[in-house]
């Protein structure tokens, strides 16, 4: 049997169908300084062209032998085509990803206009997704959405909507709910598109910063309606920071895999989440791609990942662009090759 | 319980139930009956704010809980600091801080700096997504003895070395502190860094440590 492609491995492994081995992907942005290199441009530029960002994303896929892309890179898209404007920092050196620079104030400013799907640069990010499609149709292509709590956090001051979940309870909930709905139609726009799995990351909700009980009532029944629009593709529940104490209630959600970084403790997840469930991390990408010159070092974390019971390999957030190759090329390589046996919930051809 | 202990306590108990009005009520009443308002700062609002950390560290309190304590404490600050009075030869510490060029969250920089505010030190904040030479310009224009940066994002934690780099070649003398969630102890000394706010959740819990410290360090416990 010929080896399956990138994305015949994703779609298989979303189904729990046996693999050859463990994909290397991740949900999260995976450019890189080499891919961008390699084009000839910056890493300010990739942002605001669609060639330029579906390039960097199958570039740096290529280089490295990674079975998807996932764009777009940054997280203020939706907010800047609410009009809540974008820092692009075009003339920083290095490496900056775009920030909102506008936040609404108050609950009574906001006013999330109508026509937001068609502003900013939404349009130029569907067209990247169309051009990944065409030119690259053997690698997985994923969208992902800021989860309505963080997306929220996008669009308005974060200490007024965290200090609003206590002082201001309804008017804050009913902000979060008006926030759910484009979450929701942005994850059916990305359904339509086609993509071959969907990745919602409210990172911002961990319980680092909320408690397990607001958790329970102003982050998780808006996540359950966001994996309820997810219907024709499959969908990813990823949270940053510490979700041990949240880890049941993320499963209740209802997305086909969840995902997690550093600070959860996989195996005890495992053993309370059992077998059947598609779980996605959990190493730390700065320390592991970026700092370690020990690519022993580096094996040794990507292994204990696999051990700790993962179904695949992710890193806990953005892979930090400016990776050192060899850190990246022994990350997929033992992915690959250690990832040949069985996980939990993925069996093995 | 004498009137002193009477309004310490009531300080405390406002800053931990995160009660502005009543944090205002009892700075006021300290300072109407006499109550040195040093004392009312650290023994009162600052002492709050430690059993707050303590809230935290135990998953009591999380992160809104934590902002509304800062809030009340600020009150209660407002009123009482204008009557500090310092000693003439104990010069006023000063220091810069930020979140740096790229992020725009200042959750952890605002915690950190009230334990600035609370010390009674000269604070120039210069907010969020600073630019990296904003920090090195106001650093060498007021001469601080301490500049702190806070980033809470991994992707733009990078900049804070150019600006260490810059700070130290024209003013070797200054402290920098990092603080922010992706900044670990390894890193800070990669940086060149002279202190770390472990951070986050971590940048709450440092910020908050950093008031008890300060405290001890007032009565003495700490040379």
């Amino acid at each position: 049997m010929s080896e399956l492609t990138g994305k015949e491995r994703v779609q298989k492994l979303f189904k729990k169908e046996p693999l050859d081995t463990m994909p290397c992907f991740s949900g999260q942005g995976a450019v890189v300084v080499q891919a961008i290199e390699e084009m000839g441009t910056q890493f300010a530029k990739i942002h605001t062209d669609a060639r330029l960002m579906a390039q960097s994303a199958i570039t740096s896929a290529r280089l490295f032998n990674m079975d998807a892309v996932v764009i777009p890179y940054d997280m203020a898209a939706v907010a800047e085509a609410m009009g809540r404007g974008i820092s692009l920092y075009e003339n920083a050196d290095g490496v900056i990803y775009p920030t909102v620079p506008n936040k609404w104030k108050t609950l009574d400013e906001i006013d999330i206009p109508k026509d937001y799907m068609s502003q900013g640069r939404l349009p130029m990010i569907d067209e990247a997704f169309k051009i990944i499609k065409e030119e690259a149709p053997d690698l997985a292509v994923g969208a992902w959405v800021l989860g309505p709590f963080t997306l929220a956090g996008q669009i308005m001051e974060l200490d007024i909507l965290l200090k609003g979940l206590k002082k201001n309870k309804d008017a804050t909930a009913a902000f979060l709910d008006q926030v759910t709905q484009v979450t929701v139609d942005m994850v059916k726009h990305y359904q339509e598109l086609d993509v071959d799995f969907i990745s919602v990351r409210d990172m911002g909700s961990g319980t680092d910063l909320l408690s397990p009980r607001m958790w329970k009532t102003l982050v998780g029944p808006n996540l359950k309606k966001v994996f309820d629009a997810i219907t024709c593709v499959p969908s990813v529940n990823h949270i940053c920071g510490s979700t041990d104490m949240i880890i049941e209630m993320m499963h209740e959600c209802g997305a086909d895999a969840l995902s997690v970084d550093q600070k959860n403790n996989v195996v005890a997840t495992r053993e309370k989440l059992g077998n059947d469930v598609l779980l996605f991390g959990n190493f730390d990408p700065y320390k592991t791609l970026t700092q370690l010159e020990d690519m022993k070092e580096v094996e040794a974390i990507i292994k204990q990942c696999i051990d700790n019971g993962l179904d695949a390999v992710w890193p806990g957030c953005d892979i930090w662009p400016d990776i050192r190759k060899e850190n990246m090329e022994t990350y997929v390589k033992t992915v690959k090759e250690y990832g040949k046996k069985a996980s939990p919930a993925v069996g093995r051809i | 319980m004498s009137n002193q202990e009477e309004i310490l306590a009531a300080l405390k108990e406002a800053v931990v139930e995160y009660e502005e009005d009543d944090c205002a009520e009892a700075a006021q009443r300290a300072l109407d009956e006499g109550v040195d308002p040093m004392i009312a700062v650290m023994d009162g609002l600052a002492a709050g704010m430690e059993e707050v950390g303590v809230l935290f560290d135990t998953n009591e309190y999380f992160v809104p809980e934590v902002l509304m304590c800062a809030d009340a404490l600020y009150k209660g600050l407002d009123i009482l600091r204008p009557h500090i009075t310092l000693d003439d030869d104990s010069p006023k510490a000063s220091v810069v801080i930020g979140s740096i060029q790229g992020d725009v969250h200042d959750i952890g920089k605002n915690l950190v700096k009230m334990m600035f505010d609370v010390a009674g030190w000269d604070v120039h904040d210069l907010g969020r997504d600073v630019p990296l030479e904003s920090f090195v310009e106001k650093q060498l224009d007021v001469n601080s003895d301490v500049l702190a940066m806070s980033a809470m994002m991994t992707t733009t934690m990078m900049g804070m070395k150019k600006v260490i780099a810059m700070v130290k070649e024209k003013n070797p003398e200054c402290l920098i502190m990092l603080g922010g969630a992706p900044v670990t102890r390894d890193v800070a000394n990669l940086f060149g860094a002279d202190g770390y706010a472990e951070s986050a959740g971590n940048a709450v819990s440092e910020g908050i440590k950093m008031i008890g410290r300060l405290r001890e360090f007032q009565k003495g416990d700490i040379k």
